[in-house]
């Protein structure tokens, strides 16, 4: 023990090194004994010198011990060391000897320079000592906090920033709980994941959901085990919030209750940075999944559109040509090539339908809205069909003063090819099929209807999904899903379709259109002596 | 009808080149032109059919969009420096854009493929027939159905009663039909009436579209002489 106590001594007495010696924070008791041990020491060590030494630089080495006492044991041992030194000087060394009495007054001056040297010493000490402390200790905080920023960085999963963080927190605040609850895509804190592994309790719950709302530091003790209180962080990304870290603490440790809050609140920052690099990392990942994808499912649409196509332009030509070989074909030859080339153009029908589904199933379809007049892609639709509609009369009401729409003419078109090809084949020859617009609301409602049979009813709602037919087994042949495109086209401009058997017979679809605000066309006056 | 036979044999000289790489898509066009009695020109690249078109001075041109060495446009670029004959554009279905460019490039029709046989020789027999109007003074008086136009004295009359247009109709209807036959994009069209500041404005375009099929045609929703090309433009046909 009095090795020990040397040895700390000696450290600085040789002044070297200004490392916060042992004995400092020994018990009160041993640096108490220590100081007295020093002063006795440095007595009879002085004992010897007595007659050779001139009484004032006894006196120094005196001082000196008590400078030594009072630095290395702290103020009230150096005290004492001074006030012992004192004592022993004047008893063993000051004239009359073994008395404490004092013959000379200017011993009274000597005796409180001591007692005053030994008080600075030792404030100045300590105060050198608490400075140091704190130094040290910030100087733990900025590398745990370092530590960690460097974990963040290099983290490529929320598995690896759990691991960090329980590290630092465990080793800097002693946090006895290190939960971090993330919200979901729809802004809800997910409690319970693989990584906080048992959700907190329902009242606890409230509070970490007002935190995230708010953006809040709490601090509460109920939730915590004894000795212990929780705190709430927000973690406040750039952008948003990020999620809440909760930390169970020692209540106790009120010593640096500053540093402490500063601490957290860069970590939780440095936190909320890396949930965020990873929360952008995965949004970044599935835009480039999602590009690839999309990519790659518009190059194979394409290709299979060219190669599919080719052999049937061929298939169609070559059909066609066979009628204007020379010398003419018997009647019985003739209708085959006809009939081959009427199937190749519905095979045609069918990829084309099958192509166009696939397009609109990928929900990425880029619709080219333009503001035209309804009654154009109608036109050009019943110009299309042509011959599909064979003998059957077409009624067009639209009125002339319907307002331009926004569409994307090209599916426009398919829409009313598919409704008006569906609505001549379910109709007897040379009957009329009637296509009515008007305004109803804000939309424009679209009807089209034939004097056919009407949809079965049990399965009127069924027929707009991909791949069902009103009949199990229909008479007229077709592929059933240009309702289904229909549906997705319309859908995809924001309108409604559905399907009615109105009272008078027949079968209707009835569809709607956003109306929006069209653009304005000046009118143009009709001048004088111009054209007329 | 004896105007229609004069104009078959007359037609029946003409040199028709074909530029595709399809084999067997060469195989059943070039036997429907035979039995036109054309004379046919084959190439598989834009290069053969520059060289060949070069060569041969043919009356017409069927070009494939889709060619091993570069797309139709390019061959369309090129040719149209020299060469103010007829270009009939085969090209697939959902490529407006392709089929915009060429025709904006100088192309004069389209056909979507698969095609009618029947249909490709009538655009042939059209776009013969527009070339060699090229050809000679355009007459100041034209007339389909029961509409007639003078631009000589700027009047159009339906039923013998004059039409009231104002100048943008007018301008609009004299452009398309002295290019009958021709497929015109919304581009070209709104370039020529409007200016090259209003290329993105094509609901003025179809506005005064539909502003003309309601005071020429019998019905507007089914027009037979101002005709859609969705997506791309308008076709006048007599």
């Amino acid at each position: 023990m009095v090795t020990g106590l040397m040895a700390g001594i000696r450290l600085h007495a040789i002044g070297v090194t200004m490392q916060l010696p042992l004995d400092h924070n020994a018990h009160p008791v041993l640096r108490y004994a220590g100081a007295v041990l020093t002063a006795c020491l440095c007595a009879i060590l002085c004992l010897p010198l007595l007659g050779r030494l001139d009484l004032a630089n006894i006196l120094m080495l005196f001082l000196l011990a008590v400078a030594i006492t009072a630095a290395g044991f702290g103020r009230g041992p150096g005290i004492l060391a001074a006030c012992l030194s004192v004592v022993l000087f004047d008893f063993l060394f000051v004239e009359p000897r073994f008395s404490l009495a004092v013959h000379d007054g200017q011993y009274v001056v000597t005796f409180v320079v001591m007692l005053l040297v030994a008080i600075l010493i030792s404030h100045l000490s300590s105060l050198l000592r608490e400075q140091l402390h704190e130094a040290q200790y910030r100087e733990q905080r900025t590398r745990i906090l370092y530590e960690c920023a460097r974990h963040f960085a290099g983290a490529m999963t929320r598995t690896q920033i759990d691991e960090t963080l329980h590290t630092c927190l465990s080793e800097s605040v002693h946090a006895s709980r290190v939960a971090v609850y993330l919200p979901d895509e729809q802004e809800n804190l997910v409690f319970a994941d693989s990584v906080n592994r048992a959700a907190p309790s329902v009242p606890e719950k409230l509070v970490i959901q007002t935190t995230y709302a708010s953006g809040q530091k709490q601090e509460i003790s109920e939730f915590a085990a004894d000795g212990f209180r929780t705190v709430y962080l927000p973690l406040r990304g750039a952008t948003r919030m990020r999620g809440v870290l909760v930390l169970d603490l020692p209540a106790n440790r009120e010593d640096h209750a500053d540093d402490r809050q500063y601490f957290l609140e860069a970590l939780s920052s440095l936190l909320a940075t890396a949930l965020e690099r990873l929360h952008f990392v995965a949004v970044a990942q599935a835009a480039e999944l999602g590009m690839q994808s999309e990519r790659l499912r518009g190059s194979i649409l394409s290709s299979i559109s060219h190669d599919i196509r080719t052999p049937l332009t061929v298939l169609c030509g070559l059909a066609d040509t066979l009628q204007l070989t020379q010398p003419e074909l018997s009647a019985e030859t003739r209708d085959i090539a006809e009939s081959l080339r009427a199937q190749a153009f519905r095979l045609h029908g069918m990829v084309d339908n099958l192509l166009d589904m696939a397009r609109l199933q990928s929900g990425k379809v880029q619709l080219k809205r333009e503001w035209q007049p309804l009654e154009e892609v109608v036109g050009a639709s019943i110009h299309v069909l042509g011959n599909a509609l064979s003998s059957r009369v077409v009624q067009v009401n639209i009125p002339s003063d319907l307002p331009l729409v926004q569409f994307d003419a090209v599916l426009m078109e398919r829409v009313f090819c598919n409704l008006l090809e569906n609505a001549a084949k379910y109709s007897p020859q040379d009957s009329t099929i009637t296509l009515a617009a008007a305004v109803q609301g804000d939309a424009v409602e679209i009807s089209i209807s034939n004097a056919g049979d009407g949809f079965p009813a049990d399965a009127i709602r069924d027929l707009l999904d991909v791949f069902s037919r009103g009949q199990q087994e229909s008479p007229v042949q077709g592929f059933g899903i240009g309702l289904s495109i229909c549906r997705s086209i319309i859908e995809a401009h924001g309108g409604r379709i559905c399907l009615v058997n109105p009272q008078e017979g027949g079968a209707r679809v009835v569809f709607t259109l956003p109306l929006g605000m069209p653009p304005t066309i000046e009118p143009e006056n009709v001048l004088p002596g111009l054209p007329t | 009808m004896i105007a229609r036979e004069t104009v078959v044999s007359h037609e029946s000289r003409a040199t028709v080149l074909l530029v595709e790489d399809e084999q067997e898509i060469r195989r059943f066009v070039r036997t429907a032109l035979h039995s036109e009695h054309y004379r046919v020109l084959e190439a598989g690249a834009i290069r053969d059919g520059l060289v060949t078109a070069g060569n041969e001075k043919p009356d017409l041109v069927i070009l494939d969009l889709g060619l091993p060495d570069g797309d139709g446009v390019q061959f369309m670029h090129d040719f149209r420096h020299w060469s103010p004959v007829p270009v009939l554009v085969l090209s697939a279905r959902s490529a407006e854009k392709e089929k915009i460019a060429a025709l904006d490039a100088g192309a004069d029709d389209y056909l979507t493929k698969p095609f009618a046989v029947g249909e490709l020789l009538a655009r042939v027999r059209a776009l013969l027939r527009r070339g060699q109007q090229l050809q000679v003074v355009p007459e100041a008086h034209l007339s389909f159905s029961d509409v007639s136009v003078d631009m000589a004295r700027r009047v159009v009359t339906r039923h013998a009663e004059p039409v009231h247009l104002t100048p943008i109709e007018y301008r609009l209807l004299v452009l398309l039909v002295t290019n009958a036959g021709k497929v015109m994009t919304h581009r070209h069209l709104l370039r020529e009436i409007w200016g090259a500041g209003q290329a993105d404005n094509s609901h003025y375009l179809r506005v005064y579209v539909g502003h003309l099929r309601q005071k020429l045609e019998k019905d507007p929703a089914q027009p037979q002489h101002i005709l859609t090309e969705t997506a791309v433009g308008y076709r006048f046909v007599f």
